[in-house]
């Protein structure tokens, strides 16, 4: 009897309160579950909470259902009413009582639609319907966004506030539909067939709403429209916002977005982004080519740089195998074109710049790249006035070697072309004979 | 980007053929091939045209739509008709008048 004063163990009334909330509150079989009864002791408080009991014939139970839940309720609380409350289980500690904390109420008649749902849901599926093999990619650039939903919700809003905001010359064909209550089935339906008509030339479709209560969204579980998803030419986002259950247009749909606007992030792409990763592009093609030019040229004043050209008779002297060697070696290096890179290239106003820059290692920015890059386009310097010669095959002329005295020719000129044929023919440097030119390289 | 004769880089595909998709990848692979670095001097030249228009064609599509905003409305007999509306582009916002009735 007098065991607390043995110091035997005790809980405070604090205590083993907090221990039962706790273990109440932190299992899953008490959390985020549905329990049917009817209510009883209706409060509507001033608060905008509202409280009441459920109750069945051996037991009962108090709920809470506050305002920030509560706000969506769309039918009207009556006493004895039957219903199926989703929440979870609270301990009430000043109290020492547990309650239900309401998330969402459904008249209990409901149970009968989500029946009905899961049935259709299972018909639908052995027929295909929600297959993930047939869900098609969306396009990677949409020209033109088709949208079926209310025209005075919040959803047609946000749709067409993302997706001018990401791709801000996009084109949007709105189907203004009526969402929910009688005549929204075929309403809706009747939008995405209009939307999906070829000459409107839409290629890619968001139909959804905003959230609301489980009636609120139920035209999107009704056959008519979910087969429409599933039978639309143009791929599909379903954007019907919910908290518990996704209607069954996600299943049928392309894709399920969660959101009217988490659609449109989905379906419009950014353009600047897209911009970036093209000037991305031409500055690594600008870059490449620049560092090509660059080591061509190296080589060459390598090759130049040799022994056999700043001394030929000590060179002489020495094994005729090593002499053979570099010949061969330089006469390789001609192969590759090197020195025509150098005379034909190096020439290029404006390339000598780019290049040096990018040796320096100077950053450009991309605006001053891309414009430089232009210049060094043969076009453009055919355009400056320079030509280029090319032979019968339309291949260009890139030494003296590739034509022969009478053969024709074409010059290639901003304006048009010269037909020309070859009078003579003489070897050697044309720019290595005058000190200073373009295309000596310092 | 005018069409161009006889293109055999990658696609060979002209301006008018490619989709953004496939010119941007195409694109892709010209830098790509460009920074291998083994390409001899007339590849490297048409390449490098063939990103330059590639890389135009790409910009053009992505400024060829034009922003518009369009609401389905019954017509006369009874079909429907994609009309031009005014819209808010910060907000979103369409004007009430131009809603017309539901499909």
């Amino acid at each position: 009897m007098d065991r607390a004063s043995q110091n035997e163990r005790f809980y405070t009334v604090t205590e083993i309160t907090k221990t039962l909330k706790s273990a109440i509150e932190n299992s899953e079989e008490f959390n985020r579950i549905w329990i049917k009864g009817e209510i009883y002791n209706l409060t509507l408080h001033s608060s905008g909470h509202i409280y009441f009991s459920l109750k069945d014939d051996n037991a009962v139970i108090s709920a809470v259902f506050f305002r920030s839940h509560n706000a969506r309720l769309s039918f009207k609380l009556e006493e004895g009413m039957s219903v199926l409350a989703f929440g979870s289980l609270t301990v009430f500690e000043k109290r020492g009582s547990y309650q239900v904390n309401v998330y969402q109420l459904r008249p209990e008649g409901i149970g009968e639609l989500q029946k009905r749902i899961e049935q259709l849901k299972k018909k639908l599926s052995e027929e295909g319907v929600f297959d993930t093999a047939r869900k098609r990619p969306l396009p990677f650039l949409p020209r033109r966004l088709g949208i079926v939903t209310s025209p005075t919700g919040a959803a047609v809003r946000d749709i067409v506030k993302v997706a001018l905001r990401r791709f801000p010359n996009i084109e949007i064909v709105i189907a203004p539909v009526q969402v929910q209550g009688n005549g929204a089935v075929g309403s809706i339906v009747r939008g995405i067939m209009e939307l999906n008509r070829p000459e409107l030339g839409i290629d890619v479709i968001i139909a959804g709403r905003g959230g609301g209560s489980f009636e609120d969204l139920m035209a999107f579980n009704e056959e008519p429209v979910v087969r429409a998803f599933y039978e639309s030419r143009v791929p599909i986002i379903s954007a019907v916002g919910h908290q518990i259950d996704h209607p069954l247009s996600d299943d049928a749909a392309d894709l399920a977005a969660p959101t009217p606007s988490a659609a449109a992030e989905v379906a419009v792409p950014q353009r600047l982004e897209l911009e970036d990763e093209i000037n991305y592009m031409t500055l690594r093609i600008n870059n490449a080519v620049a560092s090509f030019l660059r080591e061509s040229a190296m080589r060459v004043d390598a090759a130049a740089g040799r022994p056999v050209f700043r001394d030929p008779m000590t060179i002489v002297d020495e094994r005729s195998e090593l002499v053979a060697d570099m010949l061969s070696e330089i006469a390789e290096s001609l192969r590759r074109g090197v020195s025509e890179w150098r005379q034909r290239l190096l020439s290029v106003p404006g390339i000598r710049l780019l290049t040096e820059a990018i040796v320096n290692g100077k950053k450009h920015r991309f605006g001053l790249a891309v414009g430089a890059l232009e210049k060094m386009s043969p076009l453009a310097v055919i355009r400056r006035g320079y030509a280029v010669a090319l032979d019968e095959k339309k291949r260009a002329i890139r030494s003296v070697g590739d034509v022969d005295p009478g053969d024709p020719f074409t010059l290639v000129l901003k304006d048009g072309r010269l037909g020309c044929a070859v009078r003579t023919k003489e070897g050697g440097e044309y720019f290595g004979e005058k000190k200073g030119a373009e295309g000596k390289n310092g | 980007m005018e069409k161009k004769k006889g293109q055999k880089a990658k696609t060979g595909k002209t301006g008018a053929e490619l989709d953004f998709e496939e010119a941007l990848r195409e694109l892709e692979e010209i830098a790509r091939d460009l920074e291998g670095g083994d390409m001899g001097l007339e590849e490297s030249i048409k390449n490098f045209e063939r990103g330059m228009e590639l890389a135009g064609l790409c910009h053009k599509k992505l400024q060829e739509a034009e922003k518009r905003i369009k609401i389905l409305q019954k017509a006369a007999d009874g079909s429907f008709e994609a009309k031009e509306i005014p819209a808010d582009h910060e907000t979103g916002e369409i004007d009430d008048d131009m809603q017309g009735s539901l499909l």
